[in-house]
């Protein structure tokens, strides 16, 4: 009796134990089973997991930002172990490469590829890719952007945000609500949004309002920019529809705004003229990372968690990036605050989350979708296929022909031969080692990942691929590729001319551009177009460029 | 008769190169490539001529000269094929072929900024993002650009919307709208970049190897989102025929052509232009440049729309004689005029609120002029209009309703502004 009082008792303090189990579950399970739950056909129609090739391709293109070597693919496939895709993708955060990477997407998502003019773009690019070597947070590269005046030699870097939009309010109010905030405002300018209802002029001016006593101060001694301000001035806006005249202060959306504190009889700590940039005792625009960041401010949160998502996933939950409002409701609502309020708690740690979405079974499916989707919202039942950005179709390029192991292969020799001369003392493990060899060979192959840049400039917009004639030309014709696909040392060309065996020959070609191996079938397809022409050469450098051209390249998939 | 000479050439020029593909196609290796040329442009196709005076030609030197005046400079005015309208004597030729046109003498665009003016006049919206930070920023397509995708439902051999220049500023022309309706722009009669096939790769491996990845992509799109594989691909085609039309870029210019259009720059890309036209371009953009006269600006006029002039009367000319005005719509404009004020160079400085622009052909009512400026030239007194007016006017004329929605997906956007409409008067 006792003994089943006990147990009784024993089970009903489980309980509540194994429902916190439940919620406990890691974030990535809980966004599987949220997408399983939304689509009553999910089971029966969700594709294959993927295979080891294609994931690993897939993780490399997305946390690395190029394709892997043949020997990292080979290795992977030997490996055994049901952690091992875990693993690969722990590891690959760890890598330099991975902040290289990153710094490229939030140089397009920050910058959208504007040209500089205030800032160095090497201190704006050093600023990224330390940022996300130390795992920076959302939430510090918002408060590093926009506290920033650009006056002190460290904070170069992140003003760029603000000066190479020359502190412009109408320039950086529409880009803080795009990339802060999720919502393009630019149409609430004139007046409240003809077609969206929750787009209103207040939530413009409101932004605006940070900035209208900024200006852009040119230091006649360094001729260098930065920002001042002012301690006076309001923002004051007139419907064009309705002639209405208001006044705001600072205020994000609906939040509520911050007024400004009674007027000091001094109200300057430095007061601006033409050699001094300006310092009021109340600065309205530092007000703004806090009132941005601040907890109540759910757009903040639900941007970032969206922008992520897209950026692993291939698709936003909610597109355009920059539209978030009623009338364009998320295509899985529970899932984005899911992440969004995981995201919140977990401190903004960007990593975090990226390593959740690489280890969801949605990220790891196979793209050959059971009932492939065509326009519509999409339902993650198969991978979604994303274009290579510029930078990720430079380095795969440069890997798959050769030209990154040759360059690594000659650092490594350089550095080696440094070290006898005792001239490159930094480098004492292989930790340091690796970071001192990825930053050396960026900064060889920089010229052909802006030559990418150059003809790849148009940024994709999320459910949309977009290709031109002047790319293919590019592809197919480009002198710089031509010159990566001449046989030279050990790099792919000469590595196929030299093997005699067209089974070995083809395997080596899918095995270092499309990352897997060939098919029967494809092997065939490669001995035929091998026997079609007699110039070993040219046509090996053919059959490449041919491979270099396909969708299965430029995709990652 | 003769006029047709420089287009026989170029047909003969297609057709020696048809046989040629023929021939490799009968060996095996011209999958991809077409096997005939597209059609020439059909009838009933629209199209648009747009020739961009850039830097902001006079008006008081062109469309509305105000001689003898205090500040009407020293030209005289002419009078034209059209009884009542008189243009700068600095546009003789073209004055004689008036009746093809109608002026717009009352534009004002709030604006004495080249590029705010530029995109205004092209986008038909005033936007506040100028210069290099209008780049990507997700802004309204130029003109060209909806014409290219709401004209062209033909698989054109050339891309919809080609603008030929000497110089380089790179405008995002498609802004929302999918980026091969952007402006394929070349540099003068020269060939686009990467248009030669790689060193010692024949023809013949080069279309192997195309064929190849044809095969590959065909392979790779089962059970894959057909859409993206298809618009690389199409994008490889287009490259290829490109590639094969090189000639059109590279070919000698007929010289009796040149005799009639002259031998500058200018007259070589219209040239070209009215071959691209007769090709079946949606939109073709010549760019005329050099109009920005601070200092000097009698001088340059005289240069200018001495190069100008005979040129463009001649290719309005071509134009009218094949029966292309019919569904081509030609204009004639700038990113805004000049001051009438003279400053102390000679020079005219920026002027946007009271200038003026040409139109003819497709849909236009032409002989007209609209509107009018004050004595002086300083103001607009009668039926002031925009670029948003005036987009709405271009877009009418060639059959596109501005008051429509963009075809763009999760954006609800009219294709020309809502707060205005076209210039009625204008159309035929």
């Amino acid at each position: 009796m006792n003994k089943i009082y006990l147990l009784i008792s024993a089970c009903l303090l489980l309980l509540p134990l194994a429902s916190e189990t439940v919620t406990a579950v890691e974030l990535h399970q809980q966004i599987d089973a949220l997408l399983a739950q939304s689509d009553p056909q999910f089971a029966e129609q969700q594709a294959d997991p993927s295979s080891d090739s294609s994931f690993l391709r897939r993780i490399y293109l997305d946390l690395l930002g190029r394709i892997p070597t043949a020997a990292e693919v080979q290795v992977f496939q030997q490996q055994t172990g049901i952690q091992k895709r875990t693993q690969t993708i722990d590891r690959l955060l760890e890598r330099p490469e991975h902040a290289r990477h990153m710094q490229h997407v939030f140089d397009v998502t920050l910058m959208e590829r504007l040209p500089t003019k205030h800032v160095k773009i090497e201190q704006w690019q050093d600023y990224l890719y330390r940022s996300f070597r130390e795992n920076i947070s959302w939430q510090q590269l918002t408060w590093d952007i926009l506290s920033t005046t650009g006056a002190q030699p460290e904070s170069r870097g992140p003003a760029r945000f603000l000066l190479d939009r020359e502190v412009n309010p109408e320039l950086v109010t529409r880009a803080i609500g795009r990339v802060f905030l999720g919502r393009d405002l630019q149409c609430a300018q004139c007046h409240d949004h003809p077609v969206i209802d929750d787009y209103a002029q207040r939530h413009y001016y409101g932004l605006v309002s940070f900035f209208s006593r900024a200006y852009l101060f040119n230091d006649p001694k360094n001729k260098q920019s930065s920002i001042g301000e002012k301690a006076e001035g309001t923002t004051k806006f007139t419907s064009v529809f309705t002639n209405e005249e208001a006044t705001t202060f600072p205020r994000i959306l609906d939040l509520p705004a911050i007024t400004d504190p009674p007027v000091d009889k001094e109200p300057y700590l430095a007061k601006p003229d033409k050699n001094t940039r300006g310092i009021p005792k109340y600065s309205r625009l530092d007000q703004l990372p806090e009132a941005i960041t601040r907890a109540d401010n759910i757009a903040y949160r639900q941007n970032i968690a969206n922008r992520l998502w897209y950026l692993m996933m291939g698709r936003g939950l909610v597109e355009p990036l920059d539209m978030f409002h009623e009338g364009n409701a998320p295509t899985h609502p529970k899932l984005l605050n899911l992440i969004a309020d995981d995201l919140h708690q977990h401190e903004y740690d960007m990593r975090y989350l990226i390593k959740q979405l690489a280890l969801t079974k949605a990220y790891q499916r196979s793209s050959l979708a059971k009932a492939p989707e065509e326009g519509g919202a999409p339902r993650y039942t198969a991978a979604q296929m994303k274009p290579l950005s510029a930078e990720q179709l430079a380095w795969s390029t440069m890997q798959a022909t050769g030209l990154l192991e040759t360059t690594q292969q000659a650092t490594i020799e350089s550095i080696a031969n440094s070290k006898k001369d005792e001239t490159s003392p930094e480098v004492t493990d292989w930790n340091s080692f690796e970071i001192h060899l990825e930053a050396t060979v960026n900064k060889k192959l920089q010229e052909h990942v802006t030559a990418f840049v150059t003809a790849f400039s148009r940024i994709d917009q999320p459910g949309q691929f977009n290709a031109t004639a002047n790319q293919a030309l590019f592809l197919g014709n480009a002198p710089l590729i031509s010159t990566w696909l001449k046989p030279k040392g050990n790099n792919l060309t000469a590595r196929l001319i030299a093997e005699p065996d067209t089974d070995k020959l083809a395997k080596e070609l899918y095995l270092c551009v499309l990352s897997r191996l060939p098919t029967p079938e494809e092997t065939e397809l490669v001995a035929r177009f091998l026997g079609d022409f007699p110039e070993r050469t040219t046509t090996i450098q053919e059959l490449v460029r041919a491979l270099l051209c396909s969708a299965e390249f430029r995709f990652n998939h | 008769m003769k006029r047709n000479v420089g287009c026989n050439m170029l047909d003969h020029a297609v057709s020696r190169r048809n046989f040629m593909l023929g021939a490799t196609t009968a060996a095996g290796f011209g999958g991809l490539l077409p096997a005939t040329w597209a059609k020439d442009a059909e009838k009933n196709q629209k199209q648009i001529l747009q020739v961009y005076l850039q830097g902001g030609v006079s008006q008081l030197e062109s469309w509305d000269p105000k001689p003898g005046t205090e500040l009407g400079g020293p030209f005289r005015s002419i009078p034209t094929s059209v009884p009542g309208i008189h243009i700068s004597e600095l546009l003789p030729h073209t004055a004689k072929m008036m009746h093809l046109l109608s002026l717009v003498r009352s534009i004002n665009l709030e604006t004495d900024d080249h590029s705010q003016g530029r995109l205004f006049m092209e986008k038909g919206r005033n936007t506040p993002f100028v210069g290099a930070a209008a780049r990507n920023t997700g802004v309204y397509p130029f003109l060209g650009a909806v014409a290219a995708k709401y004209l062209d439902s033909r698989d054109t051999a050339l891309p919809g919307y080609i603008h030929i220049s000497t110089r380089g500023i790179i405008d995002d022309t498609a802004g929302f709208l999918e980026p091969q309706y952007a402006q394929f722009k070349l540099e003068g009669v020269k060939a686009p970049e990467n248009l030669d096939l790689p060193k010692n790769i024949s023809k013949k491996l080069y279309m192997a190897r195309n064929d190849l990845r044809s095969r590959l992509d065909q392979q790779f799109a089962a059970r894959r989102r057909k859409s993206y594989i298809d618009a690389l691909g199409s994008s490889f085609n287009q490259a290829s025929k490109l590639m094969d039309r090189k000639g059109l870029f590279e070919a000698e210019q007929d010289p009796k052509d040149l005799e009639r259009y002259g031998t500058h720059d200018f007259a070589r890309n219209c040239i070209l232009g009215r071959t691209l036209l007769e090709r079946g371009v949606t939109c073709v953009k010549v760019t005329h440049h050099g109009y920005d006269s601070h200092a000097e600006n009698f001088n340059f006029h005289l240069e200018q729309l001495g190069e100008f002039d005979k040129t463009f009367a001649t290719l309005l000319g071509d134009l009218e004689d094949r029966g292309m005005l019919e569904h081509t719509l030609v204009m004639i404009y700038s990113e805004f005029g000049r001051t009438p004020k003279i400053n102390h160079r000679y020079g005219r400085d920026h002027w946007g609120s009271a200038w003026s622009i040409a139109l003819g052909g497709c849909g236009i009512q032409t002989g007209g002029v609209i509107g009018k400026t004050n004595d002086k030239g300083t103001e607009v007194t009668d039926r002031e209009v925009h670029g948003g007016h005036l987009f709405h006017t271009y877009l009418k004329a060639v059959g596109i309703d501005p008051a429509q929605n963009h075809d763009v997906p999760g954006r609800v956007i009219p294709i020309g502004d809502p707060a205005v409409a076209p210039v009625e008067e204008l159309l035929a």
